[in-house]
């Protein structure tokens, strides 16, 4: 195409593809060049392009909560840093919930500006979740881990070696932090090449008008969408439980559907001295994944797209916390806020949503010392999420053992499992029993049993260990999620403690609702895979 | 000569390329250098059907044969679409699956990772095998290939009695590390073969001995779910190609571009899920080497996807896994890429008012608006013919009858949603087709390190000539290439591929001198497979080619590079370049290195070829650079250029000879495909009678 005197859509349209393409390649970029299990098979990272107001241009399509940590970052790297003193190969690293716009520590987002013809024109963003940070409390963030507000980690190309050293310094792996920055830099320079070159075909100018405009496109889109669902008022309760709580906290979300606009107002309780409070940005980035899936799938992943969404939810809530809440827990909440928002559209339209979900990204988080091999001595790290059943739909079942929602992240393969860790898969399976009986039936959870063959330190974050996930029109209720050791071990406190060398430890992940009454399934349903009612 | 002693000679090399619609054959004569083409129409409900029919009347009209018209046939090589359509359309055999204790799920689990991150209703692929019939045995080996639990033969017979009693035709045996020791699949294998006399049996570390159980349990599936169907397949057109009097022993594609006998073709059936368009990047290569273009990107566009791929240096680039039809096989295939843009790619105006492009097809029927058969949607080639940069009359060399003013009348209405001219909105979709295209030709370039721009972009199928200069523009590529038979390059890709096969062993081992013992001896192992295949498939020694590479990685990391290993023994000088080289190419790729970091070989792979005799490209004396003896006509084009029309040469591509020399504006047609030639961009044939255009930056 050649250059565009004016803006028609089709040079928006190609210039569309182009961005969605330079995040996709940065993404490949960052796993593939990176050291650690969670980034290099889990892919438990993000990529995106902002414009410099700090407005999605475009992110590429990993973890949907990890768009949470993106929202205030570049505003809040803008505020503390004179931009006139910014330069080519700069580069700003920063974590922290309340001065970095982080959702939680070990999500650690990286930015480099971009520059055109000495200009700055746009940020390259990336986000890598650094699993660290462990074996730490949850009574307030400064338990959590370093805090990083948003400073310079490289000068006009050149690390900053005693920055550097600080973040490494407060890390228990720094080996992998180490190689997993240097991956996220890498992917930073190909978003910025990547960037230029388009910037040379098209014109600077064009480029960020098309990006503006492309804003504007997802808006009208988002807003098309909301005005082909029906005008208005829909409540839906849930509880939050799992096994940092001692009793389930109740949620409620009202939506308003007006037009072309929607406003959610959440009812959560206070704040607590746990680690499973969500930011404000966490909250944001929960209910702009649940409206875009409910209401048009397509609708480009920019910042636009929220524009006609309101989101309120009280000051220093469980929901919307305040410093210095502990917030590392968060995506066990955000899973259910989703949720929770599928049940109030459920109301407005149960054809075009799912039953409830799992509810939960179950967490099993290893770590030690290794006693043997060639990496004797050395400290360790491992963390897994582990899927479970997806809600049943109005015309299928619930999809077995996947992740749901804000997260989306793969498995370690057992044989990378087992060569990195002193740890043996025994077990990797759907688990009968867990999916909600219905019509269509809900998804079907995860069994996971590990024996250690070294002592090592396990945290297990579980959900739905006291409810269960709902059904819609008559379908039943999920499974629940719960864990268990080898009865030799000590036992475990809120899901925390220890397995000596032989030992085992037994996770299983809820099953999702069910949808329609049971009665009414028209096929020999097998029914090992339901949850009893 | 008379006819009978012509055909007991064998001097004809065939390649029958079956496709959905039509059976092209393609047929050399060694002893005159000449080509023939033929078509027939397939036959998709038994396709050995149309096949035959293909060699025996092609070989008649150009022998004179009555009897065994396959007789003076020295070479047969066969690409089908037998296995991919089996897997598409999930007609494959009834499997039964044996794991290790604890692990049957793992075949619908995957990675975890759901279809679709926003869809609500997107559905994972079908598992290939039901629950019912996933079993477990007791057995269990660990990452250093010792015995932690050892198998239990009983349960191995008694699982394969219960998969005998549920009648299942085939059984893919997969369990944890047999890639580092397969002394229980191998056991296991032994016994169900015992129980289930008649059974297609795999076990993965015979068809994929490397790491990651997910993805190797894959692909063992899906050659046990396609091994009945080719055996079946094979089975029925070996006799009917033998009553032909077919003498040789006929080959079959498979992804990696090579060919090997029916034979072994039958046992490894995943690995001939590609075997369509990898024909065509093969003779893409071919036409490329002719006409002296070493740095190729290929681009076949048809009329629902288009499929791009990557020559560098003359060489294939091959991948050893990938997602085909959303089974991840591992097994060694030419990246190529597909996209849902081809001429009959839908376009649409969404909610949010931009003009979209694809994936929806119309198919053959309705078509486009412009066949007159009811569509009112546009398509690209709608676009195409308002443009009048096709026939805007007439398609397939006048045998088809088109409508402009319907596909005017459908791009109008879209054009005042949008607020452009008609014109503006035609060139539109392809603006918007072209960068849908450009998107997947940088998935196989700039994101594996390459440079479209340093690349000619070669262009075949019945729309690729038609959309190559603009996808072109759209990359910065300064060159574009159209064979001379753009429609049937894959039968003539069968012509000129080598027998090949690609052996892989996973062995962790550290890139360091204290291993060089182990080293060698895993590069020795893939070397001394690749010399059996030489020997089971009766290569002469001056025929066999052999290349070793190691696919490496930085301790830690766990996506590796794929090096070349140098010729000759391993000795300290081999690690030394093998360093070097990986350092190169991770630095191409991301940009960095890191001196010093330990290095490990992960996959120790050994491509073996066989050359055989091919087909030559003919030549021909370049001639007088006038083209007016070519010219047909003149067509009104519109251009973006100038935003209007302007009077535009028509050539006839068979009357463009050697040496003649075109001008943009123009068109070329010809019966399978028409090549656009834009203001500004020049043309000229060469002694290939290929058609290379030079597209100005």
């Amino acid at each position: 195409m050649t250059r565009a005197t004016s803006l028609d859509p089709i040079t928006v349209e190609v210039i569309g593809a182009a961005l969605s393409s330079i995040v996709d390649e940065t993404g490949e970029a960052l796993v593939r060049a990176s050291y650690s299990t969670n980034i290099k098979e889990r892919r438990d990272c993000s990529t995106a392009l902002f414009d410099l107001e700090g407005r999605t241009l475009c992110q590429a399509e990993h973890v949907p909560v990890h768009l949470g940590s993106f929202l205030d970052f570049i505003p809040m790297v803008m505020a503390e840093h004179d931009p006139a003193e910014m330069r080519p190969g700069d580069a700003f690293v920063g974590n922290d919930a309340y001065l970095g716009g982080g959702t939680h520590l070990p999500d650690i987002v990286l930015a480099e500006p971009i520059f055109v013809d000495g200009r700055m024109v746009a940020w390259t963003v990336n986000l890598a979740h650094h699993s660290d940070f462990v074996d730490r409390g949850h009574a307030h963030i400064y338990q959590e881990g370093l805090r990083i507000p948003p400073i310079r980690l490289c000068r006009a190309g050149e690390m900053q070696q005693d920055v550097l050293n600080l973040i490494l310094h407060n890390c228990q792996v720094p080996r992998e932090r180490l190689s997993d920055l240097r991956a996220q830099r890498a992917a930073n320079r190909v978003g910025v090449q990547r960037f230029q070159e388009l910037c040379a075909r098209h014109g600077a100018e064009t480029v960020l008008a098309a990006g503006e405009a492309l804003l504007d496109y997802a808006e009208r889109k988002m807003r098309a969408g909301l005005a082909a669902l029906p005008d208005g008022r829909w409540r839906f309760e849930d509880v939050f439980d799992n096994l940092e709580v001692p009793e389930p906290l109740p949620l409620a979300v009202t939506i308003t559907i007006a037009g072309g606009d929607i406003a959610l107002d959440f009812e959560a309780p206070p704040q607590t001295r746990t680690g499973i409070n969500m930011t404000r940005t966490a909250l944001l980035a929960t209910v702009y994944y649940i409206v875009k899936s409910v209401v048009d799938p397509t609708v480009l992943p920019n910042a636009g797209l929220s524009r006609p969404i309101t989101v309120t939810a009280p000051d220093g809530s469980l929901l919307s916390c305040a410093h210095p809440a502990a917030v590392n827990g968060r995506v066990q909440t955000c899973q259910r806020v989703a949720d929770l928002i599928l049940g109030a559209f459920a109301q407005a339209v149960p054809e075009r949503v799912s039953a409830c979900t799992n509810s939960a990204c179950t967490v099993a988080l290893f770590s030690g010392t290794r006693t043997s091999g060639p990496s004797a001595g050395e400290y360790w790290i491992y963390l897994e999420t582990i899927g479970g059943g997806g809600g049943a739909r109005p015309d299928a079942d619930g999809l077995d053992g996947i992740h749901v929602h804000t997260t989306n992240t793969s498995n370690l393969p057992v044989e990378a499992l087992e060569v990195e860790y002193p740890l043996i898969l025994e077990r990797y399976e759907l688990v009968d029993g867990s999916a909600g009986p219905g019509r269509q039936r809900g998804g079907m959870g995860l069994r996971r049993v590990y024996r250690a063959t070294e002592d090592c330190m396990v945290g297990v974050d579980i959900s739905r260990n006291r409810s269960r996930s709902w059904g819609l029109q008559g379908g039943g209720e999920g499974g629940h999620g719960s864990f268990r050791v080898s009865p030799e071990a000590a036992p475990f406190e809120r899901g925390r403690g220890v397995l000596r060398a032989g030992e085992w430890l037994e996770v299983v992940t809820p099953g999702g609702g069910g949808y329609g009454r049971a009665e009414e399934r028209e096929d020999d349903i097998d029914m090992e895979t339901l949850a009893a009612e | 000569m008379d006819g009978s002693q012509e055909i007991n000679r064998k001097t004809w090399r065939v390649g029958v390329d079956s496709g959905g619609t039509f059976t092209d054959i393609c047929m050399f004569d060694e002893e005159t250098g000449r080509f023939a083409v033929w078509k027939v129409p397939s036959t998709p409900d038994d396709p050995s059907r149309g096949i035959s029919d293909a060699v025996a009347q092609g070989m008649r009209n150009r022998t004179d044969a009555r009897s065994d018209p396959a007789r003076a046939i020295a070479y047969l090589g066969h690409g089908t679409t037998v296995a991919t359509n089996a897997l598409i359309t999930h007609r494959g055999a009834k499997v039964g699956l044996l794991t290790t204790d604890g692990f049957r799920d793992l075949l619908e689990v995957g990675r975890q990772k759901r279809p679709d991150l926003y869809d609500i209703f997107a559905d994972k692929p079908i598992t290939l095998v039901p629950r019912a019939l996933r079993f477990e045995v007791p057995e269990r080996v660990l990452h250093t290939g010792e015995i932690l639990a050892p198998l239990d033969e009983a349960a191995v017979r008694d699982r394969a009695r219960a998969m005998r009693r549920a009648g299942v035709e085939a059984v893919a045996i997969c369990f944890l590390y047999a890639f580092v020791n397969p002394a229980h699949e191998k056991a296991a294998r032994r016994i169900v073969a015992e129980e289930l006399p008649d059974a297609f049996i795999t076990a993965s570390h015979e068809i994929a001995p490397e790491f990651r159980e997910f993805e190797r349990l894959s692909t063992s599936t899906v050659n046990a779910y396609l091994g009945p169907i080719m055996h079946r397949y094979i089975s029925r057109l070996a006799p009917r190609l033998e009553e032909l009097g077919l003498g040789v022993a006929p080959h079959l594609t498979q992804s990696n571009g090579g060919v090997v006998r029916f034979e072994a073709a039958a046992e490894t059936p995943v690995r001939a899920v590609l075997s369509g368009p990898s024909t065509g990047v093969v003779a893409a290569q071919a036409i490329g080497a002719a006409s002296g273009f070493a740095d190729v990107i290929t681009f076949d566009m048809g009329g629902t996807s288009s499929d791009v791929a990557l020559l560098a240096g003359g060489e294939v680039v091959l991948t050893s896994e990938s997602v085909v039809h959303g089974y991840p096989i591992k097994a060694p295939m030419l990246d190529i890429h597909t996209v849902g843009a081809g001429g009959g790619s839908i376009a649409r105006i969404d909610a949010g008012g931009l003009l979209k492009v694809g994936p929806e097809s119309a198919g053959a029927d309705p078509g486009p608006v412009c066949y007159g058969r009811g569509a009112t949607e546009p398509t690209v080639t709608d676009a195409n013919i308002v443009l009048q940069v096709l026939n805007p009359t007439h398609l397939l060399g006048g045998r088809m009858e088109v409508r402009r003013d319907l596909a005017i009348d459908a791009i109008g209405v879209m054009a005042e949603t949008l607020g452009m001219g008609p014109m503006e909105t035609a060139q539109g979709i392809i603006s918007v087709v072209t960068a849908n295209m450009a998107k997947a030709i940088r998935v196989i370039s700039v994101q594996k390190g390459h440079d479209p721009r340093a690349y000619a972009l070669m262009a075949f199928g019945g729309a690729g000539p038609l959309h190559a200069v603009r996808l072109a523009q759209e990359l910065g590529m300064t060159r574009v290439i159209v064979p001379p038979t753009p429609g049937t390059l894959c039968a003539l890709g069968l012509l000129l591929t080598d027998l090949r096969a690609d052996f892989s062993q996973t062995r962790l081992i550290p890139l360091e001198e204290a291993a060089i013992d182990e080293i060698a001896a895993a590069v020795g192992q893939a070397e001394a497979e690749a010399r059996d295949w030489f020997d089971a498939e009766g290569i002469a020694p001056d025929r066999q080619n052999f290349s070793r590479r190691i696919d490496m990685r930085y301790e830690g990391q766990n996506y590796e590079l794929s090096i070349a290993v140098p010729e000759g023994e391993i000795t300290s000088r081999t690690l030394e370049t093998l360093a070097a080289r990986f350092a190169e190419a991770h630095d191409r790729l991301y940009g960095f290195s890191v001196e010093g970091e330990r290095i490990f070989c992960v996959t120790f792979r050994a491509e073996a070829s066989g050359s055989v005799d091919k087909a030559t490209l003919p030549h021909r004396p370049l001639g007088d650079a006038d083209p007016m003896t070519a010219v047909i006509g003149t067509r009104s084009v519109w251009y973006p250029e100038t935003r209007d029309f302007a009077e535009t040469v028509l050539y006839d591509r068979d009357r463009l000879a050697p040496g003649m020399k075109i001008e943009g504006p123009a068109i070329v047609e010809q019966m399978d495909t028409t090549t656009l030639v834009p203001p500004g961009v020049t043309g000229a044939v060469d002694a290939t009678d290929t058609l290379i255009l030079e597209v100005p930056r």
